[in-house]
């Protein structure tokens, strides 16, 4: 079974929950996945469930979603405890969230956006500018690197959405790579973590694509949780996660994630994303 | 070359052939019945195809969800035929008639224009124009499927486009030579095997009834008969009817072959017993006469001592002639002497004065003679008797004794009518035995045969008719058959 239909199991199975050790009914916390990590290996998703259920002393699993906005409402709705999400929707929503944990992706809580083409598409697309009559792919309409950025793009060389042929949303960023790669759209707006993510992992649908353009650095798509959630094991589970780099299987699982570690972060961070989603009509922080 | 074979290899092989045959026929007509069908069962796929896709891909048209729809296209392109190999391929148009995604976005590119526009070389309608389903069919078999995908309450919000290129139709003869080949080899591995069992068994009867009649006149009859085998088979039995009757007819035959030799055997024993008659017969009348003289003149000594001579060597020309005539009774003859001339005249004066004929002899002996004089006797007696009675009356008969180193010839010519050379054959052959003048020259005629020497008629003589009997002088009595 490939990650994609993983993903769709995962999707499929409503608020299923991975499977982890067994402890006390109604001691749990539950973390919302969205598409800005590859969130459908099953397998890894349960060794790292069982690794912070064994640090935290609850039980720890993991609610996939494919949307963002999906994810946020499981959040306001107490469903789950933790949300890792985009820093677009957290700066939006940010005075009903509190910053939990950042991660570090080269030992740094930043990330690009990449803008990608087909695999020799380069006499076709060399820019945004070349967007123009073009197919272009988003992730999420909550996703910074898949939407936001290339709104800011699209702005600054004069592109308005019906200057395009069409656009649609991938519903995640590998999707968007995959779209990219079938030809389907003529360019995709992808978060470069998990564009080189899937490079590393040697997936086909990388391999037929090629970035076009890196934006400036920005925010790592934080873990929230709910302001005044209060969760009892919160603490622990934040503990857990940054303490991550300092034991092989936490090192082990980073590796896995493709990241180096977390760190608590601050909402300045994130302040890039928010000056940036100002200037974008209909992102909800236009004053 | 199958006509060279034995019947009894033409029909288990006649049946193998006509198995394996019938297996290629059959395998070719389904070949060719299911190629014919593939194009229906194509459609029918696509049909099923077009109405699964028109169902899945109705909420995500209406939901704008480019990427739903293209996942939809691609993880169902396996049903559309020919799509995995390129030559098919679905999209799902959106209301305008463009591309609002497709299964090989390659090929059939997002926001491209479909409905209205012109593909292959043909306009196709507008997307005002499609109702219902219309199905486009190219030249070269190819066709192309254009479906509405209609909301619920009847609003035409996209299509569903589906092109299959002609390779998709052609049929698979790779795919269908397979089956084709294994129902060749089951048919060689089993049926031909199993012809050639039953060719043999059907030719079995034949084989039988070859051998009875190879057998007929060498083998017992009746058992032939019960080896004659029986079936229900009217052929057969219709065969083995003509057999019975060959063999029944076949001992009437030899049956009829061993009375016809019983006959023949009777009938050589009457010409033996003529012969002998006609032997013995023939000097009697002058020993009959030879008595009488006796009787008469027996007072006279020279006339009796001429006369008792005369009866004992015509006596023992008698027990000679019958020794010849019995192999098994072997009795020593004498040498010709000139004599025997003047005897054998004595003898046939009788008979020669009774038809007043003149007879006339004489004789050229220039060598010693040494063959046996019974034989040459029994001849110049038989000659001279056939010549009296053929010269007539007052006929003329003439003889020659002729001898030399090397042969004996005796030639007596009469007067009477000349005599032809088919007659003369006529008159040697055994079956004219019966006729007393032909019987005399059979005689001579074998045993001139019999001691290598030869009887002939002299065709060159006039006035009647010469023949001649010359055998080699020597003493060895008879040649080697």
């Amino acid at each position: 079974m490939d990650r994609r239909n993983c993903l769709q199991l995962l999707a499929a199975a409503g608020n299923s929950v991975i499977g982890l050790p067994t402890f006390a009914a109604g001691e749990r916390l539950r973390i919302g996945l969205t598409a800005v990590i590859l969130a459908d290996q099953v397998a890894f998703l349960s060794r790292w469930g069982r690794y912070l259920s064994e640090r935290v002393g609850c039980e720890v699993s993991f609610v996939a979603r494919d949307s963002y906005q999906s994810i946020l409402n499981l959040l306001a709705s107490g469903q789950i405890d933790v949300a890792w999400i985009c820093g677009y929707p957290y700066v939006r929503y940010e005075a009903s969230l509190s910053l939990f944990a950042v991660p570090l992706y080269q030992d740094r809580p930043e990330y690009q956006s990449y803008l990608i083409r087909p695999q020799g598409g380069a006499a076709a697309i060399q820019g945004w500018a070349d967007l123009r009559g073009k197919v272009l792919a988003y992730s999420d309409p909550l996703s910074n690197s898949g939407w936001l950025v290339a709104q800011v793009q699209l702005a600054r060389v004069r592109l308005r959405s019906r200057d395009l042929k069409r656009s649609f949303f991938a519903h995640g960023h590998r999707n968007v790579a995959e779209a990219v790669a079938a030809r389907l759209a003529d360019a995709g707006a992808i978060d470069g973590y998990v564009w080189e993510t899937m490079r590393q992992q040697g997936m086909a649908a990388v391999a037929q694509t090629e970035v076009v353009w890196k934006s400036a650095f920005f925010g790592f798509p934080p873990l929230v949780t709910k302001q005044g959630a209060g969760n009892p094991y919160a603490a622990g589970l934040q503990a857990a996660l940054l303490a991550m780099p300092q034991d092989e299987t936490g090192r082990e699982l980073l590796r896995a994630l493709n990241l180096t570690g977390f760190t608590k972060g601050t909402p300045a961070i994130f302040d890039s994303i928010l000056q940036q989603a100002k200037t974008v009509p209909g992102s909800g922080l236009v004053s | 070359m199958l006509r060279r074979l034995p019947y009894r290899v033409q029909i288990p092989l006649g049946l193998s052939l006509a198995v394996l045959i019938t297996a290629l026929l059959v395998t070719t007509i389904a070949a060719r019945i299911s190629a014919r069908t593939a194009r229906q069962e194509t459609l029918a796929t696509l049909d099923r195809a077009v109405v699964l896709l028109i169902a899945q891909a109705r909420p995500m048209l209406a939901a704008d969800d480019t990427w739903r729809v293209f996942s939809l296209l691609r993880d169902t392109a396996a049903l559309i035929p020919g799509a995995e190999s390129k030559h098919a391929r679905g999209a799902v148009l959106d209301a305008d008639g463009r591309v609002f995604a497709a299964s090989d976005p390659g090929s059939l590119g997002t926001g491209l224009q479909i409905l209205g526009a012109s593909l292959h070389g043909r306009k196709i309608s507008s997307a005002a124009e499609i109702t219902e389903r219309q199905q486009l069919d190219q030249d070269d078999g190819a066709i192309v499927l254009i479906d509405p995908i209609r909301s619920e309450d009847g609003q035409t919000i996209g299509f569903v486009f589906v092109e299959v290129e002609a390779p998709v139709f052609a049929p698979d003869w790779a795919a269908l030579a397979k089956p084709a080949l294994i129902g060749v080899l089951m048919a060689v591995m089993f049926l031909v095997p199993i012809g050639w069992w039953v060719g043999n068994r059907m030719t079995r009867p034949v084989a039988r009834i070859v051998q009875i009649i190879e057998r007929i006149g060498h083998a017992d009859a009746a058992s032939l008969h019960a080896e004659v085998p029986r079936t229900a088979d009217p052929e057969f039995s219709r065969i083995g009817d003509a057999v019975h009757q060959l063999i029944g007819e076949l001992q009437e035959r030899q049956k009829a072959e061993e009375r016809a030799l019983s006959a023949e055997r009777l009938a050589a024993v009457g010409r033996m017993t003529a012969a002998v008659a006609h032997e013995i017969n023939n000097p009697l009348a002058g020993l009959l006469t030879a008595t009488q003289t006796l009787r008469l003149h027996g007072d006279s000594g020279p006339i009796r001592q001429r006369t008792v001579e005369l009866l004992e060597r015509g006596l023992q020309q008698i027990r000679t002639t019958v020794a010849a005539l019995l192999p098994q009774a072997r009795v020593e003859d004498r040498p010709l002497e000139p004599g025997d001339l003047d005897d054998v005249v004595t003898l046939v004066q009788a008979s020669a004065s009774r038809q007043d004929a003149h007879l006339s002899t004489r004789t050229d002996i220039e060598s010693a003679l040494r063959v046996p004089s019974a034989v040459l006797r029994q001849v110049m007696l038989n000659m001279l008797l056939n010549a009296i009675k053929a010269a007539g009356g007052d006929g003329k008969v003439e003889a020659l004794l002729k001898a030399d180193g090397d042969r004996v010839q005796f030639c007596v010519a009469n007067s009477g009518g000349a005599m032809t050379s088919e007659r003369f054959m006529e008159l040697l052959t055994a079956e004219s035995g019966q006729d007393p003048r032909g019987f005399g020259l059979w005689v001579c005629h074998e045993l001139a045969n019999h001691y290598g020497g030869r009887f002939e008629l002299d065709a060159m003589h006039s006035g009647g008719t010469r023949l001649v009997f010359c055998i080699p002088n020597r003493e060895r009595r008879e040649v080697q058959a």
